[in-house]
């Protein structure tokens, strides 16, 4: 396979023009390939997406630096029509003396006519040379990436989503596995919502990588570089476990509580209990509730344990705050913006804490990934409550209304009341009449109820970034475009339009 | 006191597990009571006992008046734990308080006095924790051993207590899916208020379960009672969802019963065991103790729904097959009458074609297999308590009987 993709991606045997390497403090370095751009526009045509990793148990060209370097892994991803990244990474140890002997510290390191890995034996001289035919040995997977424009991180924002859309797939991948069932019905159930089309966002899995990239920390130089490695691996590995067992506690919580608001839709298909009926769909939720915690047993972190654990409960009070407030409770802000954060903002500043837990940091920084989490779910939350208003518009009542239909008062309704008393009387008739639906528009329009939730959402934003800043300072490349990262999202969180 | 009081003091005075007579232990909560009349042993414990009257919802007395070696007459397995069991209960009302109200009253419907049900489970293990208690080494101060000791038998209480929230959120769920009216001879919670309040009850017990889970910091434990409740939902969906192939193996029907009732007890005294500190192989005796017994249990049931409190057929409540569900005694049946088939084919909506199968059922034999298979289950688990470690200790005797006996009763039950 290694063999055809690498006629595939170099049909022509074009010489690879430059390499680019990089090494960042702690990390596994990159290799970067460079093709013609000719190549890479003719490649991109013909491909749409995929991506992979090879591990070549062969020689480096590069090796004459490196006595004993072994193994060689490439990562590919082909973006659909936009780009092709290639990427090959040599395991740390190996790189390390390579920097050691060359550079003598962490740096870019680039030259010229670097040769595809496979060629064992190959003349390690500086030119080009060709693809070799026996790449094929001892390969299982291969990844490639080629990054096209070479800008450095800090100097355009990057989209949060894309840098973490590799790792996204993989996880989506290992979920689906994970609530795999022998009973057919359960499987194709508890699986509805993670099968591809019908994932969502994944908004919380992408805040949890990109919090894992932020806050992960240099191994110390005493460390064995394959203990390092193997350690970040396995530390990378647990984290990305944190953010399958939220997604599938959040879409536990999705099934729950459709089936309890007999829910038509979500998603943008029909929700489970809809298609599957409600048993079919209590069933599948308590299903996987239950993975979540036999994954979250296997970290053997009794902390994370206790942290998503208490999640778990706060879903269900948020829940029931929402369905059994008392008219008193209906009117007030605290009793919303804690039941906001019960059903929203806890999963995520608690699955923040825990991936910080999962990196070894201190208590001190968990809490700054904890109010990160905090702050972004309110902000989203109160967004949110602003679109259900004014949808895709700015202007008032283009939204679906939902909430509100509902009998559910948020925000900007809660802010509307401070400066019309008279809305009280009018959400205490209850919204099964369209004509007081239109009534409680007009003074929401009259009042500066969604300039305030906007307002709020934006102080919570801004805390969010306080917290990304008050992380503990790091050169790391990857580190500052992750923090980077989290803080567009922040803004996308607030600037959104749907 | 507490048991493991009472072990150390047996130590300390008779060197054995022999009979000890208390005449000269006093009752904990007389602080004034001369101290020449209590021997020294039981002076090392005043501080305890100091302690422990002033926590008095924790004390109970248990003074064996008759010293009677374990082995020579059968003792009531609930009354050895009942104590312990209302200890669990006050602290499981306790645990199920939530600030919402309308919540806590559907949380803790089932677990209010009158409602609580046989506890079937918790007196399970608490006489597993008991039997399988390990004498601490006498190396050990004694302050650190019965410090230690407490300790793991509030935990092992802590796995009866998950136990029973996971039971009740899973007898809340198939409530709502079973549209049931009645349960535990009270109104079903979603009959009294609603599938919605049932179904977040449910949640809220689960949840609950697992903060008290992830307090024992112990993730093996966590592990066996998470898989416990993915098999509870797995077998009910396996109820639900048979096909018709499916509904004539005993094979998909046993596997059904392991995981809708016997895997519960079964990774619940696995987790007992595993928290005792005895190793794997002792655990597994512990596991397969509870499978056999769950399955044991399933299959009686199965048959008293056919037969009731009498003996003869057709007295029970005959609710699993009016509901559809095709039992043990009916697929044994079927092993002899190939046409039985054709009449569970049609379904049994009709009460004449309920008749024929019962028909059917009292000519084979298949109540009378389904029991043999029943006593075979309870075996294996008198096996499995047999093979446990040796142990001196009488009360280790007395409870390893209790659970010997206690499969006997889940035979010869009668309702």
């Amino acid at each position: 396979m290694a063999h055809d993709l690498l006629r595939f991606l170099n049909p022509h045997r074009s010489p690879v023009t430059a390499a680019r390497c990089t090494i960042k403090d702690g990390r596994a370095p990159s290799f970067y390939l460079y093709y013609s751009r000719e190549e890479i526009f003719l490649l991109s045509e013909r491909v749409i997406s995929g991506g992979g990793r090879i591990l070549l148990p062969s020689l480096l060209p590069c090796c004459v630096f490196v006595q004993s370097c072994a193994f060689f892994s490439v990562d590919y991803s082909i973006v659909s029509g936009r780009r092709l990244e290639v990427r090959m990474q040599m395991f740390r140890w190996g790189f390390r003396s390579l920097c050691r002997s060359r550079t003598a510290g962490s740096g870019v390191y680039s030259f010229n006519g670097f040769l595809p890995v496979a060629s064992r034996g190959a003349h390690l001289g500086r030119k080009p040379a060709e693809v070799p035919s026996k790449s094929s040995r001892g390969v299982h997977d291969i990844r490639y990436q080629i990054d096209q424009d070479r800008k450095s991180a800090a100097e355009e924002s990057v989209d949060p989503f894309a840098l973490v859309s590799d790792e996204l797939s993989i996880i989506g991948n290992r979920l689906r596995s994970m609530v795999v069932s022998e009973v057919p019905k359960l499987a194709s159930a508890a699986e509805y919502f993670f099968k591809i089309g019908a994932e969502g966002k994944r908004f919380r899995p992408t805040v949890l990588l990109l919090m894992a990239s932020a806050l992960s920390m240099p191994t110390p130089e005493s460390v064995a570089a394959e203990v390092a490695s193997s350690f970040e691996k396995n530390m990378r590995t647990r984290q990305q476990c944190i953010a399958e067992i939220t997604e599938m506690i959040h879409v536990a919580s999705l099934l729950h509580d459709d089936v309890l608001d007999d829910a038509d839709t979500r998603r943008g298909i029909g929700s489970l209990n809809f298609v599957m009926g409600n048993k079919l769909s209590v069933l599948a939720g308590d299903f996987l509730l239950s993975r979540a915690c036999v994954a979250l047993a296997s970290l053997k972190n009794t902390e994370v344990v206790s942290l998503l654990a208490t999640v778990v409960e706060h879903l269900v009070t948020g829940e029931t705050m929402q369905m059994s407030a008392n008219a008193e409770q209906r009117h007030s802000m605290e009793y919303y913006m804690l039941k906001t954060y019960y059903k929203t903002a806890s999963l995520i500043s608690n699955s923040c804490k825990a991936i910080a837990l999962l990196a070894g940091q201190t208590t001190e920084v968990a809490m700054h990934a904890y109010n990160y989490g905090r702050n972004l779910g309110l902000a989203f939350q109160l967004i949110d409550d602003v679109l259900d208003f004014t949808g895709t518009t700015t202007s008032l009542g283009k939204g679906s209304l939902s909430d509100i239909r509902h009998g559910i008062i948020t925000a900007p309704i809660l802010f509307a009341k401070e400066e019309f008393p008279e809305l009280q009387s009018i959400i205490d008739k209850g919204f099964s009449n369209p004509a007081n639906v239109e009534a409680a528009l007009d003074y929401l329009g009259k009042s500066k109820g969604i300039e305030r939730t906007r307002a709020l959402a934006v102080e919570h934003a801004n805390s969010a970034i306080e917290a990304i800043n008050a992380l503990p300072k790091s050169d790391d490349e990857a580190v500052i475009t992750s923090r980077r990262a989290l803080v567009d999202l922040t803004h996308k969180v607030i600037n959104r339009t749907k």
